[in-house]
């Protein structure tokens, strides 16, 4: 079985999957198709629908010179799917340009996996996707990704949470690049929720940004940023996160830790909270540490040696920082972990 | 040949010797339990055998199984088969469940070994992070009955917690033994020792040295009338 077949398998539900600029495999599920459910490429749903092109660059800023080369997803509401629907992206040469644009409507419920991949003679990939729901729309939307050290990596996603929506991001690098400048944007609704979150274990000699943004516009909406990152030996990290509230009654809170398994690493966060009207409470924590001894030690004392012992308190600290996964991907989740953890202390 | 045995040992902790002089043999299958004050160096003691950094053992000598501990590190001394259920601990940033997980893979045990100890509320959370003390007692001593140890080193299973967690960590040092290993139990007040099957000897630290031994009754007798500090000055009466 090849591994595209194996991917369409494990998707379940959907799978659009395209290398460098080839739409290589589009399944959709019949009984999704018959009840509305559209997954195309972008150019083919601007092409055929006006309301696709007006969306183009509303959650994001325009990007002169991306063209609308990736992919497009619409689910018609009321569709509640507890399989994922997939998207891969993988650069095998050059440079990718990649814009995808999701639009789930009323009321539906989905699962979203994006996996990108590089090879080693992907020089860079630039990922652009916008995100849309509808009044009382859920989205859980998990970037599970794996590149090469040589690839130079952006990716910006900005999401539009509609009223009573409720939007969840998982983001998390099982192999990290040299370079990556990662930026995420929600813009909440009246009533709407969104929880961006990040666990990311930066190489050797890496420099990562991964910005984090939620701007509470609806009032009584509500939104949390959680990121735990690890930084080895030589890494450079930047978190810069931000929660903006511009509507009474809504709430945030940023919770954001790093930890530095080698002096010679790098972690800046800088968490930041805007209140522009009264009636919103706005929280922050953020922590920045190392292993302590004593933990390490106790460990050792149970039997571990200290690479092993090392590992399980970089999966620890990884493991806090997950929240609000659906079920089905739990055992995905357990095992992205145990790679994490390994690839940490080498 | 003992189990374990300690030849004048003495331990110093930042620079001052906290264990002064303890010479002691554990046969394996024994069950030893060592009373005595705080700051007695009790605990010292045992961190000492566990090898843990910051517990150094400056004159005499650790065997066991006749090796020399001196050039192992905790975790050799782990495989060895040494465990140790710590009195007191700050939180580790591990799961309980995922440590429950790693120690049976590690060691071949299953989590059926340490059914009834009362800990199904507490495995989804960081390892004694926001546990009372009777949760901490209980799953220092699960931990520790998961590692099939030779030697079982407790320190204080009994202390500030009530008396339905020590019926419990009686429940567990008896496992323990059932299974074969020799346990060093260190307490204050013997009490968890009127839950255990058997004790086989028991010994007095006062001060860094161990001042008496013999039978346990007894030497809580001993310690009620004479207190520790007189056990010090005079040593134990004999036993009739």
């Amino acid at each position: 079985m090849s591994i595209i077949d194996e991917l369409a398998r494990a998707g379940g539900t959907a799978l659009y999957l395209q290398r460098n600029y080839d739409v290589l495999r589009r399944v959709v599920a019949d009984s999704l198709r018959r009840r509305g459910l559209i997954l195309e490429p972008l150019s083919e749903a601007v092409e055929k629908r006006s309301w696709v092109r007006k969306l183009l660059w509303r959650a994001l800023p325009k990007e002169e010179g991306v063209k609308p080369y990736g992919a497009f997803l619409y689910v018609p509401p009321g569709l509640r799917i507890q399989a994922p629907l997939t998207f891969c992206f993988v650069v095998s040469e050059a440079e990718q340009l990649v814009h995808n644009v999701i639009v789930i409507d009323e009321g539906s419920d989905v699962l979203v996996t994006s996996a990108c991949a590089s090879t080693k003679r992907g020089e860079a990939h630039e990922g652009y996707t916008e995100v849309y729901l509808r009044r009382g729309a859920r989205l859980n939307y998990v970037m599970i990704h794996s590149w090469m050290r040589e690839t130079r990596v952006t990716a910006k996603t900005g999401v539009e949470v509609g009223e009573e929506g409720s939007f969840t991001q998982f983001y998390t690098c099982l192999k990290s690049p040299s370079s990556l400048t990662s930026d995420s944007r929600a813009l909440l609704r009246q009533e709407a929720t969104a929880l961006l979150s990040t666990l990311y274990v930066a190489s050797p000699s890496s420099s990562t940004t991964i910005s984090s943004t939620i701007i509470l516009a609806g009032e009584g909406s509500g939104g949390e940023v959680l990121a735990r990152a690890v930084a080895v030996k030589g890494a450079t990290l930047r978190l810069p996160t931000r929660i903006e509230a511009r509507a009474p009654g809504s709430r945030g809170h940023i919770e954001c830790r790093g930890l530095q398994l080698s002096p010679d690493s790098r972690i800046e966060t800088t968490p930041a909270l805007y209140s522009l009207r009264g009636g919103s409470q706005l929280t922050h924590e953020a922590a920045i540490g190392k292993i302590s001894e004593e933990e390490l030690y106790y460990l050792m004392s149970r039997g571990f040696t200290e690479e092993e012992a090392t590992s399980l308190l970089v999966r620890g600290f990884l493991e806090t920082g997950i929240r609000g996964l659906p079920e089905v991907m739990k055992p995905q989740v357990d095992a992205i972990l145990s790679i994490l953890a390994r690839k940490a202390v080498g | 040949m003992a189990l374990l045995e300690l030849r004048n040992v003495h331990v110093a902790v930042a620079g001052r010797r906290v264990v002064r002089g303890v010479n002691l043999e554990v046969d394996r299958g024994e069950l030893h339990v060592l009373l005595g004050p705080n700051g007695s160096g009790k605990s010292t003691l045992l961190k000492a055998i566990m090898g843990i950094p910051g517990y150094s053992v400056v004159e005499g000598e650790i065997r066991f199984e006749g090796r020399d501990l001196r050039d192992f590190k905790p975790h050799e001394r782990a495989k060895m088969g040494i465990a140790m259920a710590y009195q007191s601990t700050r939180p580790i940033g591990v799961t309980l469940s995922r440590l429950i997980r790693e120690l049976c893979r590690l060691y071949g045990s299953s989590p059926a070994d340490i059914s009834g100890l009362g800990l199904e509320g507490l495995l989804d959370r960081e390892l004694h992070r926001g546990f009372s003390g009777g949760e901490s007692k209980r799953v220092e001593l699960a931990l520790t009955i998961l590692q099939r140890p030779k030697l079982a080193l407790l320190d204080e299973p009994d202390s500030g917690v009530d008396l339905e967690s020590i019926r419990v960590a009686g429940k567990a040092i008896n496992r323990l033994v059932e299974r074969g290993a020799a346990v060093l139990l260190v307490t204050h007040t013997g009490i968890v020792a009127e839950y255990l099957r058997r004790v086989d000897e028991a010994h007095v630290m006062v001060d860094g040295k161990i001042v008496a031994s013999g039978e346990l009754p007894h030497l809580l007798r001993e310690v009620r009338v004479k207190g520790y500090s007189g056990l010090a000055r005079g040593g134990a009466n004999e036993h009739n």
